[in-house]
């Protein structure tokens, strides 16, 4: 193999936004070992300028004529880059909100950030991972630097129980996953790439065979994990009440919309065979997802708590598209993924906000809270109705393109039950509207009697204002101007080959099923 | 043109709502937004002028294309069915806010509220899309359970969140029904004129139409889904009570007249027997249970149930006559529970109760409050259907249209309308007749202010009552249009001439 070759095989031009992630992340990790703690005024600057050039990158990869990377193990197509964008979008706002949260708790924000930024690296390889190795590693990536982030504020015993269930749970779930993979390359022959396994277990004509749908519910198990979708959920309640507030804010978009990039590219290409019985296990994934997420949020005291359980409906909600399985199913689970980073981001700022205030986020804590500081009760008021879909709020027309498109797809009691635990899920969340809006002034909880002064100058506040502004009013308007981000959801998925070429050989498939149920 | 009417009540509540001056008294929010109203009330005034009243299809349309991957696009337009509506509501809102004390606590919450649902509700009145319709539906609901559940009275939380959830349950009955609407009919737009309902099936035509008839029915709300109105009505501030009875209750009966008949005029058919009985029940017990109630509040929101069933079993009749009667109905009761709302707010203030055992003797000249209780007994009389008030006439044509159709459910309707008469006179001779307490009577005076809503609202009662063309006039020939579509109606119509 000659050398030019071999370069344009690589083709390491697009993975330039991981590059500069990867730089950026070098860069705060030697700038803090030479500067040492005096370099926490400005480091979180520098990884927000990374992660904003790297997004700026992902623009130009638009519609790149050629996304096969790496002699096939990464492809840098359009589906891959709106997921690698929303995984970095939610790394930046994460970054803005933790720059004074992190300080507060007395630990260092470099390495911090650092840590933040190599789950965002392994979020992003995931998206566009193309091969089983490729895969298992960034899975790994992203999995070992959420155990650290989750127990990051080391002296808090509640942090550390966080971390060691999440790490015994995320390691034996990942170990599931990697015996489902190994399942696949044994079941096509000895092949790693994701297209390959699909023709090398068409060839092999096990299709529909046990090993395969073995390996199916094997590989869902690791997929159901980090999406948190019921019966794999115990880990969020419990994790999401113990990290560190940021950290939550990734793992609930970031780390989830990996597990959606992951379970799209893996289901749609390696499995048309059994699509049926995946479709099958998401429904019932979805059903226990929005029922469970959305019922037992209503008992929650806790905020964290409350947004960890809405989070696990929320996946539900999204499931709905992955089932439909059509263009206007993948392309409404985008743009839903969009706006719930505008929606959930804006939320966490103001949980992490009032945190920082108060040093509580019990749910009773809040009563009273628009005389004291109105702007947190408009950002968290606006980001949970949105997040309950009223219009016009984002999360009302994301919903509503969750709906429509599950319901062209002929998911009618899907779609039902998931407007049934909308109505559910707005009564959980204007509970938290009603302690902070509708509560008279003599109903005020005591930690918002002592409220502290509003001031945004102290240091690190004013990016998480910026944060909280800016996700406030991408959770109001992108609804309204829904346009852009519906062209560009739809377009992610009618650009890429992938999920076209998917929907040709399920059809196939169901062809040749159909002749030989006939020929029998 | 018709823009104006959701985008300048809308536009005003956020500058009222983010403001960025401190401390701005009531009474000046309450001026702007009376401002902004009034001119949105004179705009309406001057698309209701230029309606030609000929034209049954929608007139003044507008059109933007919004998004188009799922169909929803901005588009507006007006016809005799809702032209009617829209004056209402912001007639209506202008009362309220009127109505609305001068000193309220957190003014600027409140008005920009009120300003923003007065633009939802013409918003959904105007919506020539569903999902478009659909959108402003929902619009309504955390403006009215804020409204309700912070100015309401003592048990203010349970009814507001009450209200949330019967009101969300309706949207999503509603949203599911359109949805299955629109793909079944297979069409790519939610438009209104690109859903035919023709090429489905009639099994599916009726599970849909069942769909319509929940969700709606429970806003309108027809028993047994009607238990969220007296609470929300008795907790909430008489603006909002105006505002809640006056337009959301319309917004429900509209939705069942433009969804229900106007998309499904076979399948209609086929229910109208269940709708027009289950009518008459629901006008029989708003009645029933008005006589037992001893809290006057309570007492007037049972009528509207009461006056919803009428509605109902016109609009179950679908003749000409009747669902004209349907309209003139839907706005009479706006008017007349206005008046109820405002008048038994104006004794609750000076008075300090609602009791019926405690009220006496209010019509006493020096003492009392003359002038508001006799302008109670023309609105208890306007509701209880006495001619030459507006009230008689929107029930005279809806009876003499179902009579026809349905003469039984009608009978048992002028029963009710008969009992309406026999609550309304216990009302008002515990409370207006009488002699006033000695010791208790010392009642502040009643300002002017708090005389007008009231003084115009009776006038167009009695205007209306003596000349109601004005009342019928607008929606005629749109109602007869939609008759038209309806195919065994038309048939005995023909067949009785």
């Amino acid at each position: 193999m000659d050398f030019a070759n071999f370069a344009s095989q690589l083709n390491a031009g697009t993975i330039l936004p991981e590059g500069i992630v990867m730089i950026t992340l070098l860069g705060v990790l030697i700038v803090d070992l030479i500067l040492g703690r005096t370099s926490a005024r400005w480091i979180g600057y520098l990884a927000t300028l990374g992660l904003t050039a790297a997004i700026i990158a992902l623009y130009f990869q638009w519609d790149s004529t050629n996304p096969i990377a790496f002699t096939g193990s990464f492809n840098g197509d359009d589906l891959s880059i709106v997921f690698r964008g929303i995984i970095a979008l939610s790394a930046m706002s994460t970054i803005l909100m933790s720059i004074r949260y992190v300080e507060q708790s007395g630990t260092p924000l470099a390495e911090f950030i650092a840590i933040l930024m190599t789950a965002t690296l392994g979020g992003m390889f995931l998206s566009g991972a193309n091969e089983l190795v490729m895969i298992f590693i960034s899975l790994e990536a992203l999995s070992i630097s959420s155990y650290l982030l989750t127990g990051y504020t080391k002296r808090d015993p509640r942090s550390n129980e966080a971390a060691l269930k999440y790490l015994l749970i995320g390691a034996s779930s990942t170990a599931v996953f990697l015996y489902g993979v190994s399942l696949l390359y044994g079941l096509s022959g000895g092949q790693t790439e994701l297209s390959a396994i699909a023709q090398g277990i068409a060839t092999a004509n096990v299709g529909q065979s046990l090993g395969l749908v073995i390996a199916l519910v094997f590989v869902i198990a690791g997929i159901g994990f980090k999406i948190s979708a019921a019966p794999f959920h115990q880990w969020t309640p419990d994790v999401y009440e113990g990290a560190p507030t940021p950290v939550i804010a990734f793992l609930s978009v970031g780390s989830k919309a990996a597990g959606f990039a992951l379970a799209i590219r893996l289901l749609t290409t390696v499995f048309p065979m059994v699509a049926d019985e995946w479709r099958f296990v998401f429904t019932a994934l979805a059903v226990l997802s929005m029922v469970l997420g959305n019922v037992v949020a209503l008992a929650q005291t806790s905020m964290k708590r409350m947004l960890a359980y809405s989070s696990i409906a929320q996946a539900g909600f999204v499931m709905i598209g992955l089932i439909a399985g059509t263009d206007a199913g993948y392309s409404s689970m985008i743009f839903y993924l969009l706006v719930y980073l505008f929606m959930n981001l804006c939320g966490f700022t103001c949980v992490v906000l009032f945190s920082l205030r108060t040093g509580t986020d019990q749910i009773s804590e809040y009563s009273g809270l628009y005389q004291k500081d109105p702007l947190l009760t408009l950002g968290l008021s606006v980001s949970l109705l949105s997040l309950g879909g009223i219009p016009p709020l984002a999360g009302f027309f994301g919903k509503i393109y969750l709906f429509w498109a599950g319901w062209q797809a002929g998911l009618y009691w899907l779609v039902l039950l998931g407007l049934i635990t909308s109505v559910v899920s707005i009564y959980y969340y204007i509970r938290v509207v009603k302690m902070m809006v509708v509560k008279e002034p003599q109903e005020m909880s005591d930690v918002v009697k002592n409220y502290p002064q509003v001031r945004w100058d102290l240091p690190g506040l004013r990016p998480l204002q910026v944060g909280l502004i800016v996700t406030l009013i991408a959770t109001t308007i992108s609804g309204i101007l829904s346009n852009p981000l519906f062209t560009l959801a739809n377009n992610s998925v009618t650009n890429t080959p992938m999920l076209q070429a998917a929907k040709v050989v399920s059809t196939q498939v169901s062809v040749i099923t159909n002749n030989e149920s006939q020929e029998l | 043109m018709l823009s104006v009417l959701i985008w300048l009540p809308i536009i005003a509540a956020i500058i009222i709502g983010f403001y960025p001056a401190k401390d701005v008294p009531a009474s000046q929010i309450r001026l702007v937004s009376l401002i902004v109203t009034g001119v949105v009330l004179l705009w309406n005034i001057s698309i209701l002028l230029k309606f030609d009243i000929s034209n049954p299809g929608m007139q003044f349309t507008e059109y933007l294309p919004w998004n188009e991957t799922l169909g929803l696009n901005y588009q507006l337009g007006v016809d005799g069915l809702s032209i009617l509506m829209l004056i209402l509501n912001s007639f209506l809102t202008w009362i309220a806010i009127y109505s609305s004390g001068k000193d309220t606590e957190r003014p600027r919450l409140f008005y920009s509220l009120i300003l923003f649902i007065s633009g939802g509700v013409a918003g959904a009145f105007l919506s020539e899309n569903l999902l478009l319709f659909f959108l402003f539906y929902e619009l309504e609901l955390i403006p009215f359970y804020l409204l309700i559940s912070i100015w309401g009275g003592e048990k203010r939380a349970y009814a507001g969140m009450k209200f949330l959830i019967y009101t969300a349950i309706s949207g999503a009955l509603i949203l599911a029904t359109f949805l299955g609407m629109v793909w079944l009919t297979g069409s790519r737009s939610f438009a209104f004129d690109a859903v035919v309902t023709q090429n489905i099936s009639a099994g599916m035509q009726l599970v849909l139409l069942a769909g319509i008839v929940l969700g709606f029915g429970i806003k309108i709300p027809l028993i047994p889904f009607h238990t969220w109105l007296p609470d929300a009505y008795v907790e909430a501030s008489t603006p909002i009570a105006i505002l809640l009875g006056g337009i959301l209750a319309k917004l429900g009966t509209y939705g069942l007249l433009r969804f229900g008949l106007g998309m499904f005029p076979h399948a209609w058919q086929i229910i109208a027997p269940t709708l027009a009985i289950w009518g008459a029940i629901s006008a029989i017990y708003g009645a029933v249970v008005a006589i037992a109630q001893k809290d006057i509040k309570r007492m007037v929101a049972y009528s509207s149930i009461g006056h919803m069933g009428y509605i109902l079993l016109a609009a179950a009749a679908a003749t000409p006559l009747a669902l004209v009667g349907a309209v003139a109905q839907m706005f009479s009761h706006g008017i007349i529970l206005a008046i109820l709302f405002h008048l038994v707010g104006v004794i609750e203030t000076k008075v300090g109760t609602r009791e019926l055992d405690k009220l006496n003797g209010l019509m006493s000249p020096i003492r009392g409050l003359p002038l508001i209780s006799a302008l109670l007994v023309l609105s208890g009389m306007a509701s209880a259907g006495i001619p030459g008030l507006t009230g008689f006439i929107a029930e005279f044509i809806s009876f003499q249209g179902s009579f026809s159709t349905f003469p039984i459910p009608t009978i048992l309707c002028v029963v009710a309308s008969g009992l309406t008469a026999v609550y309304f006179v216990i009302l008002l001779n515990r409370t207006c007749f009488g002699k006033l307490q000695n010791n208790l009577a010392y009642y502040p005076r009643v300002l002017w202010n708090e005389k007008v809503p009231a003084l115009i609202l009776a006038f167009l009662i009695i205007f209306l009552g003596v000349q109601p063309v004005w009342l019928v006039r607008w929606s005629e020939t749109t109602t007869t249009a939609m008759v038209a579509a309806v195919p065994t109606t038309a048939k005995t119509v023909i067949a009785l001439k």
